[in-house]
């Protein structure tokens, strides 16, 4: 049971890691030109949001896993 | 999504230009948060590199801790991270006049930002270690405490700026209030990046 909902997880993780990876860099380039130094902090972040999506979704896939983890 | 769709003066009649004094205060506003955040990011990275470099003096890591688990935190983080991108979207839709879309991005922000505090204690329940069973539950309850700490904060100040923006606080043409929920908001995505990455990736 638990193998299962693990396995669910690891799923959705993947999907919606790949939809909110490409989310991320479509906002970056739509914002690339932007002026203002929210809009520079902005592109940092969304460039950061998509680093984390892609590590998410390595980690559901077991590619990265520390050490004491299950 | 079911939220209401709110007429309110925002869009109804105020088109009008940002006056001089918020032309001039909007970017010292802008620094004065980000300070704000610089500051934060301090506090995150003091405990950050305690952990670290506790964890790297220690014998063996974590010496019988608790197995975390990766499927769970893998979905909670996206879960995260997807809220960042609604909160993009509620920005973006009020930059184009949409009070309706905005309110819907950043509702759908609030409940993923909810889901994530659930999976938290979700993850707290089933860990298997305390926060004073060792070094490693005191790091982990700690950091992650503090960050959880911040996203219920962020819920609240997102709510609080949805109550505003409905009551017409907010213009399309003067709203630093909403960038700077959106800042907070994508700061709270940042810094479980790297909290993530230490605890279930390294």
């Amino acid at each position: 049971m638990e193998a299962n909902v693990a396995h669910v997880e690891r799923i959705l993780a993947i999907f919606f890691g790949i939809v909110v990876f490409f989310v991320a860099v479509i906002a970056l380039r739509n914002d690339w030109k932007s002026q203002g130094i929210e809009n520079q902090v902005f592109k940092i972040m969304l460039g950061l949001l998509a680093l984390g999506a892609i590590l998410g979704i390595l980690a559901a896939l077991g590619i990265l896993i520390g050490k004491g983890v299950a | 999504m079911a939220v209401a769709t709110v007429t309110h003066p925002g869009f109804a009649g105020h088109a009008e230009e940002p006056d001089q004094l918020y032309v001039e205060t909007r970017e010292l506003r802008i620094q004065g948060f980000l300070l704000f955040m610089v500051s934060d990011l301090v506090l995150f990275s003091s405990f950050i590199f305690a952990y670290l470099y506790l964890r790297n003096s220690g014998q063996g890591w974590p010496a019988g801790g608790p197995k975390l688990d990766i499927a769970l935190a893998a979905i909670n983080s996206i879960v995260l991270f997807g809220s960042g991108a609604t909160m993009h979207f509620a920005l973006e839709n009020w930059k184009h006049g949409s009070f309706t879309k905005f309110a819907n991005w950043i509702v759908m922000t609030i409940i993923l930002g909810a889901g994530f505090l659930s999976g938290q204690v979700l993850e707290y329940i089933h860990i298997g270690a305390r926060w004073d069973s060792g070094i490693f539950g005191a790091s982990f309850y700690t950091l992650t405490g503090m960050h959880g700490l911040h996203v219920l904060g962020g819920i609240i100040y997102l709510t609080v700026l949805l109550l505003q923006a409905a009551q017409g606080k907010y213009t399309y043409t003067k709203y630093t209030g909403l960038t700077l929920g959106t800042l907070y908001w994508h700061f709270v995505d940042v810094i479980w990046v790297v909290l993530f990455s230490i605890f279930y990736l390294l």
